[in-house]
């Protein structure tokens, strides 16, 4: 009978199944003043890390309006470096106070011997980085006290090293360590058309069970003279390719919160918004044919 | 077959100090080239610090033109890598390393700028804080007065320079209507970068009395100590005036007697 209560005294408290857009601060003023009808917000983490001002200031204002998921870009989880201690106790303050309803990492690594990289570096697929892997997820779960959500990256490059697919890799992970995906079909599919896999393989490794989000964004394509690389850039539209995979992803794994990305070359919030209306559409076909 | 440590060590080598040695044996040949893989790893990394630089010192940039900037933060990230997962932490040493970077010796004004940039995303970020409550002040038994710690606002930062920088990033900004130049020999300034309640930052040019004072304040001096660096630098400093403007605005927030701390 205790029925877990919509909202808390922050907001609301749990992801819909719907789509969601993430909050970027270009868009703080026009989300307080349009509440635009996104189901959801997402922000990158570390940007609160902060002691004070502004941002944090519009998170709290924002916050009362929408459910909120927390994205890591920089805690560097599959670095055989130790944990970053001190950056975890900020995540876990921001935890506290937001209550996301959603916590998330990536699949990479980005830092050794005390560098940093700052970016999101793909991991030999081994039983060596798995085992790694799991060890430090399943410590970082312990001291957040929650479940995060692991998510698969694009990647540029493979390593003569890796022995196991990405997507086994993940699905062995979820279930050593107890963590959830965040199913990013953009990284998928930016991946698969970089070294030549069959994305349709990669949706059917992972387990039904274990997605409780997805991500779509946009990529750039380079180009050489011996050949073409997608880049995960953020900045442009879904790809119609990838709007036709994330329907095999709901097909499979039933409708799931989405989120649309968008990090440089921000548009106007209003195309955000559209894009996040178009998956939501697709979700609501997925819906009333499960009804 | 290298193992997880090994292997992440060459990456980073080959990704951050350009010693490839071989690490394209361990990037499967698929298409393109290990050696072309590699470098969109390099292109990524340079991107995301120099973007990390950018936004922390925007004027800077302006000042020197993006491609010399690039070629700076370039210098500077091979020097000073980032040590933290979070960017925002990135690029303290900027201003020091600028003062000390013989390309750009002839913009004499440069280091400065770039402090003050510093000083500002520093404020940007800082905690709140509660303004000092005049009741706890009034408390204070006047023979101890004198013994007073006060401190400053963690989002105050002070800053002096020789040159004219408040004009110089006044003028560099995007919504900057003074389109006249900068003369330098117009001096320097003594500069308070302060976060209001309202989250706003400002800048406020002191004069050498007040400048001194909350120097004075910010380098753990006591009240009768810091009163008298102040009246030394500025005879006819209007103390009680000063002083109470910076309390009542919240730059001065808190005191605390040795051994007994009245306020936080």
């Amino acid at each position: 009978m205790s029925a877990k209560p919509a909202t808390s005294r922050l907001g609301p408290s749990s992801i819909p199944v719907r789509a969601g857009i993430g909050l970027r601060a270009e868009h703080y003023d026009a989300i307080l003043e349009t509440r635009p009808p996104v189901g959801w917000l997402e922000v990158h983490s570390e940007n609160y890390f902060g002691a004070g001002g502004k941002p944090l200031d519009y998170l709290e204002r924002i916050r009362v309006h929408y459910p909120l998921s927390l994205h890591g870009v920089g805690l560097s989880i599959g670095s055989t470096d130790p944990l970053d201690k001190p950056h975890l106790a900020k995540l876990k303050h921001l935890i506290e106070r937001f209550e996301p309803a959603l916590v998330s990492e990536h699949l990479s690594w980005g830092s050794v011997g005390g560098r940093y990289l700052n970016d999101l570096l793909p991991l030999p697929y081994t039983r060596e980085a798995l085992y790694h892997l799991v060890a430090r997820v399943s410590q970082v779960q312990d001291l957040l006290g929650r479940q995060i959500l692991i998510e698969n990256i694009s990647s540029y490059l493979q390593y003569e090293e890796s022995s196991i697919p990405e997507w086994d890799f993940l699905a062995e992970l979820v279930e050593r360590a107890g963590c959830g995906v965040l199913l990013d079909v953009n990284n998928i599919y930016v991946s698969a058309r970089n070294h030549g896999f069959d994305p349709g393989a990669y949706l059917r490794g992972i387990p039904r069970h274990a997605v409780q989000e997805i991500h779509l964004a946009g990529f750039t394509v380079n180009r050489f003279e011996d050949g073409e690389i997608l880049i995960d850039t953020h900045n442009r539209p879904v790809h119609p390719a990838v709007w036709t995979l994330y329907r095999q992803a709901v097909q499979r794994f039933g409708p799931i919160p989405t989120l649309i990305e968008w990090d440089s070359d921000l548009p106007e919030l209003a195309v955000l918004v559209g894009e996040a209306q178009q998956a939501d559409a697709i979700l609501e076909e997925r819906h009333a044919r499960a009804a | 077959m290298l193992a997880l440590h090994e292997l992440q060590r060459r990456f980073a080598a080959a990704v951050l100090d350009s010693d490839g040695s071989g690490f394209e044996h361990h990037i499967r040949a698929a298409g393109l080239s290990g050696a072309r893989r590699l470098q969109v790893y390099r292109n990524n990394t340079r991107l995301g610090l120099t973007g990390a630089l950018e936004a922390v010192y925007p004027v800077v940039s302006k000042l020197v033109g993006e491609g010399f900037f690039r070629y700076a933060a370039a210098e500077y990230i091979a020097r000073h890598p980032s040590r933290l997962g979070d960017l925002h932490e990135y690029g303290g040493f900027f201003p020091a390393f600028l003062r000390a970077f013989e390309p750009a010796a002839e913009l004499v004004y440069l280091p400065d700028v770039a402090r003050l940039e510093w000083s500002y995303h520093q404020v940007f970020h800082a905690a709140r804080h509660a303004p000092l409550d005049p009741r706890a002040l009034a408390s204070v038994p006047a023979e101890r007065q004198g013994a007073l710690r006060f401190q400053l606002h963690p989002a105050a930062r002070l800053l002096e320079s020789p040159f004219p920088i408040l004009r110089i990033w006044q003028g560099n900004q995007e919504d900057a209507s003074e389109t006249s130049p900068i003369d330098l020999s117009e001096g320097g300034i003594k500069l308070l970068v302060f976060r209001r309640e309202t989250l706003d930052i400002e800048f406020q040019p002191l004069r050498d009395g007040e400048f001194n004072l909350l120097r004075a304040f910010a380098e753990g001096c006591d009240f009768t100590g810091a009163c008298e660096r102040a009246m030394a630098a500025q005879p006819d400093f209007d103390l009680p005036a000063h002083f109470g403007s910076h309390v009542a605005r919240g730059v001065v927030t808190a005191f605390e007697l040795p051994n007994d701390h009245f306020s936080t």
